[in-house]
Parts: C-alpha cells; structure tokens; sequence
C-alpha cells in the first residue's frame, strides 16, 4: 500500500484522505460545477458593486478627469500624480474633520445599538407581552423608511421648534439619534435568530452548577451570541458610515456636524468632483476594512463553537 | 444521600405530567425511572433538580426539604440528555465551571479538573473544545462536569440516548463502574428496559405520571404489579387468554395433554428463535427459544406442534 492507513478522525468517520488537485477540486465543487458558484457571485458582484468602486477609486485617484472626462480616466492613470492629488483632497481639514466624525459616530452607534441589540432580541425572544407583534413590525421600520423621511421626521422633533423642547438642530447628538434609528435593525435582526435557536440546556446546566442569573448571561449566553453580535455591529457601522438621508436635515449647515458622505455631496454640488472621489475612496476602504475585521473575528469564534 | 418525594405534582394546564408520586430513593443506589415517553420521567428528574417547580408536594434530600430552594444552591449535578455543553470553552474549561461558579482558588480547580479528566478517561482532551469531541466523550464530560462541584445525588437526563449502539452499551458498564467507585446517589431516566435492567440496581416504572412500581429490576420482573409493568419490562404474549412470557411457553412433538396447533411464522435471531404458532381457537402466541431447542424440535412453517407452559 503506497498510502498510510489513517485512523478515524471521529466516530462518524472522516473522509478518505486525497492529495493535491484531487483534494483542492472536491473542495471547490459546488451546485453550480467547479467554480460555477464562485463565478456567478462573482460575476454578479462586479457588475452591481466592483465596477462601479473601481470607477469612483480610478476617480479619486485620476488628476485628469476633469480636462478628459471619464473614459479617458481610466486610460491615462498616473498612479504617481493621482495618488498625490488623493492625499491632498482627504488630508484637507474640512475633510479630515468630515471622515473623522463619521468615523467616530458609526463606531458609536454601533456599539451602543449591540448592546441596545441583544437587549430588544433578548425581549422579544423571551418575553410574552401584548402588542409583542407590533414591536417586531416597528423595528423592521428604518427598512422600509426613505432616509429621507426619517430626517424629515427627527428635524420636526428635534429641530429648533422641538414639540418636546429638545433641540438637537446642528448637534453630534441630533446625528447619533438619527443614525441610532436607522441602524437598530442591523443590530437586532443579527442576534435574533441566534439567541432563539438557543434551546435554554446550556443556561439550565450553569444554574445547576451554582451560576446565577447575570453569571449565566455573562459566561454562557454572551459567548454564544459573540459572532452575531460582531456581525451586527459590522452591519450597522457600515450602514451609519454611509448614511445621508435621515443626517443630511438636522445637520444644518456648519462644519462641525457635517458627515463625509454630507460634505461629498456638498462637493459634488461645487462640481469638485475629484475630490468627491477621492473622499469617497477613503471612505470605502475604511467601511470595507472594518467589515473585513468583523467578519474574520466572528468566523474565527464560529469555528470554534460550530460542530 | 437518600431522596425523597411525597405527594409531587406538577400540571401543565389541566394535565399532571407527574401525578402524585410519593417514593423514597435509598442512598448510594443507581436508580433507574423507566416508563413510556410522555411518561412524566423528564419532569420528575427535573423537579428533583429544581429546574421545574412542583404544584404540590415536598422534594426532601438527605432530611433537608429543597422543594423551595433555588436549584444553584441544592448542589444536584444534573446531566442533560444532549449534554448541553458549553460551546465556547474547551473541555477542562467546562468541567471546572461549577468550581469557578464557587470562586475555589485556581490551584484547587487546576487538581480537581486533572483528576476528574482521568476519571472520566478524556486524557489528552483538556484542551479539545466540545465541537470536536465524539458523543461519547461529550457525555462522559458532561458527567464530569456535573461531577465537580461533588453533588449530593447525581441526576441523568436519557444519558445514553444520542448515542449510537456500540458506544451506548460501552458507557452503560462504565456509568455502572462509576458508580461503585464513587458511590453517589444516582437518578437515571430511560425509556429503554434493556438498558435500566443492565445498569441500575432500583427500578422505579413511571406510567401516566404515576409511579406503576418500585424495587429491584428481578423483582420488578417476576412479580410485576400490574398488567402495565408486566408488560413493559419485557415481551409478552397471549396464551389461554392471559399475558405470559414467551420464554415461559415451549413448543414440542404433537402429543396428549398439550394444545397443538401449526406452526406459522419462524423469525431467527441469531441465538434467539421467535416461533408463532397458530392455535385452533384463533390465537397466535408466540414462543422464544434458543436456536439448539430450534434444531432440536426440528419444525418448519405449517409443521405441526404442541404448545405449553414450561415447568
């Protein structure tokens, strides 16, 4: 025999072992044939999000749009020149103080709507209450909502004629409530599933073994809602970063609230728009960086808990 | 430590799931609850444990009542019955969980934990998280866990229920060896006869959230109570109008003084050979023998034969 008998790697047996191309085709075999899959995401993929990215990013990086127009940017890139009128388009201080505060917001946001997430799932997973099923409708509600009309709705609550004497008019604050709407379901709708399809065993036997209520949430239940939690929070900060609509109203005018994706827009109305692109770009490669962590910490915790 | 229950009572709605029961578990016995599912034995072990609260009754352990304690302070190592381990830790992790739970200093866990792995036979695996362990190592650190925190009694949700039948049969002996050596009162809760026969030395047959009967498995066995407990401790058959055995029947040669009837069917079961036997008056018992009595009586379907109770 030219190969070794392997043990069984469990009870249930594990699959014979193969080598090299054999190996590597059997992994990449799906529903659509060897690479059918991959391909038609992919495919899908650049046509709905990568071609455009890559036209905004060759945007940004391009000093000869404006003289050539948008074909020819493509084709007399100078990556040397561009990248320098990049740096200097999103190191301006108005755009570094715009991307900052969007930063700093949506990483806010995101985390107070994961703890606020698990909070609500947690209510209506386990709890019984009348109008339950209203609730459940209502959070969806920032879905079906044009960001617009959410502006347009915290601008008369909590604009400078506030009915409630709250005026966040021009406030970070107006802002964070803004983006704490329309990010909540992200954050809720993650853990949801998950805390449901806990069967309550694991809870019963940490009670069993002496543990009280906030141990048992702390050190079994939480660790086991991890990569959903993680995922919302990616979900939601991405979102928060991208918002315009429901911000663009109780932002005002003035510098101090004004978001990236405000002052792009605000750009685009000057016609700057290499600058526009080039702000756009770092705000992509930030959303994308911090998705890309999310994702790969979440799938490091899954593979542990996954059997 | 002995337990017990008098008068217990637990309704869902209108329904009593465990309907009165009133039993005194000896200390230091592996008991096994055995009855049909829906039977009310789940609940029973679960009421013990404090994890379901009773309508009526007491829950008395050791002379302390418990029935009102909250069930992280009745020191019970329940066994759930897909072990319910806890995902995210790995294996030594899960098994000093109660000892954490009781803020015992590191060094003490790091010695208790080292000391149950050997004794639950998981070498090697203290760093392995649940994911990757066989159902079987999964049990045994359930167990293990449960262990820890050394319990009062010891109770076991269908522990051997998810698992298939070779590992089964293996842990049955080991869960029995256990047992002697450490000596802790032991509730286990089964549906299946073969197993509560093999492993526990108390039977308690629970039917319709009743408890049927009570004692030893061979007393149980030969002297059943009631037509349900006979019945459910072991094959019967219809003979003369009344439940028998079918070991208790054997079939010969047509001859006087014994009821002849035609052989109907043969099922052969390696040592074991079921015959049923179709009678005048219209009834078919069938007779368990062993396959040298079959080649011995030398019959084939539609063949001939007498039919009696052995003496």
């Amino acid at each position: 025999m030219d190969t070794p008998a392997r043990p069984p790697s469990s009870e249930r047996g594990a699959p014979p072992a193969r080598k090299g191309w054999r190996r590597f085709s059997s992994r990449a075999r799906s529903n659509f044939g060897l690479y059918g899959g991959a391909s038609l995401i992919v495919g899908y993929l650049s046509i709905v999000v990568l071609i455009p990215i890559a036209a905004v990013a060759a945007h940004g990086f391009s000093f000869s749009i404006q003289t050539q127009g948008w074909g020819a940017a493509f084709w007399h890139w100078h990556v040397s020149t561009g990248f320098g009128t990049f740096w200097h388009d999103i190191t301006q201080p108005a755009a570094i103080s715009a991307i900052r505060l969007s930063l700093w917001l949506s990483l806010s946001v995101a985390a107070i709507n994961a703890v606020m997430g698990v909070a609500i799932a947690w209510v209506l997973v386990r709890d019984k209450f009348p109008g339950k099923w209203f609730l459940e409708a209502f959070i969806d509600l920032p879905f079906a909502l044009p960001t617009i009309v959410v502006g347009v709705v915290l601008l008369f609550l909590y604009g400078t004629a506030s009915p409630l004497h709250i005026d966040l008019f021009e406030t970070w604050m107006g802002l964070m409530v803004a983006l704490l709407f329309v990010t909540l379901p992200f954050s809720v709708r993650a853990v949801q599933p998950v805390l449901a399809s806990l069967d309550g065993e694991s809870e019963a036997a940490a009670k069993s073994l002496g543990a009280g209520g906030i141990r048992t949430f702390v050190w079994v239940v939480l660790p086991s809602l991890w990569p959903a939690v993680l995922g919302g929070f990616g979900l939601a900060f991405a979102r928060a970063i991208g918002e315009f609509g429901s911000i663009s109203l109780i932002a005002g005018g003035i510098g101090r609230t004004t978001t990236a994706s405000n002052y792009i827009y605000n750009l685009t109305q000057g016609f700057l728009w290499t600058n526009a692109a080039s702000v756009s770009t770092a705000l992509l490669v930030l959303s994308l960086l911090i998705l890309i962590a999310t994702n790969v910490y979440a799938r490091r915790i899954q593979r542990r808990l996954a059997s | 430590m002995s337990i017990s229950l008098s008068h217990l009572t637990k309704r869902y709605g209108k329904d009593a799931v465990v309907d009165d029961v009133t039993v005194e578990i000896p200390e230091s016995s592996l008991t096994a609850v055995l009855g049909p599912s829906g039977s009310g034995k789940s609940t029973l072990l679960k009421l013990i444990a404090g994890l379901e609260r009773p309508d009526e009754g007491r829950v008395v352990i050791e002379g302390d009542d418990v029935t009102d304690v909250d069930p992280r302070h009745r020191d019970i190592g329940f066994c759930f019955q897909h072990y319910a381990p806890f995902r995210h830790m790995n294996v030594a992790r899960n098994i000093g969980f109660g000892l954490r739970v009781r803020k015992q200093p590191k060094d003490i866990i790091d010695a208790k934990v080292a000391e149950l792995i050997e004794l639950v036979r998981l070498d090697g695996k203290a760093k392995s998280y649940p994911a990757q362990l066989s159902g079987g190592e999964r049990q045994r650190m359930a167990l293990a866990r449960a262990l820890a925190i050394e319990p009062r009694v010891l109770l076991l949700d269908e522990p051997f229920g998810a698992l298939d039948a070779l590992v089964r049969t293996e842990l049955r002996q080991w869960v029995k060896e256990l047992h002697r050596q450490i000596k802790v009162t032991t509730i286990l809760v089964t549906h299946d006869q073969d197993e509560a026969m093999e492993v526990a030395d108390q039977l308690l047959i629970m039917h319709e959230g009743r408890i049927e009967q009570s004692g030893e498995p061979t007393e149980l066995y030969e002297r059943p109570a009631t037509e349900f407990v006979h019945g459910f401790l072991g094959p019967t058959t219809m003979f003369k109008g009344v439940s028998v055995r079918p070991h208790d029947l054997e079939l010969v040669k047509p001859s006087e003084g014994a009821i002849e009837g035609t052989v109907q069917s043969v099922m052969e079961l390696g040592f074991e050979v079921q015959v049923t036997v179709a009678l005048s008056d219209g009834s078919t018992p069938w007779v368990q023998m062993s396959r040298n009595e079959f080649r011995n009586l030398d019959v084939d379907v539609n063949s001939p034969v007498s039919i009696r109770e052995r003496v």
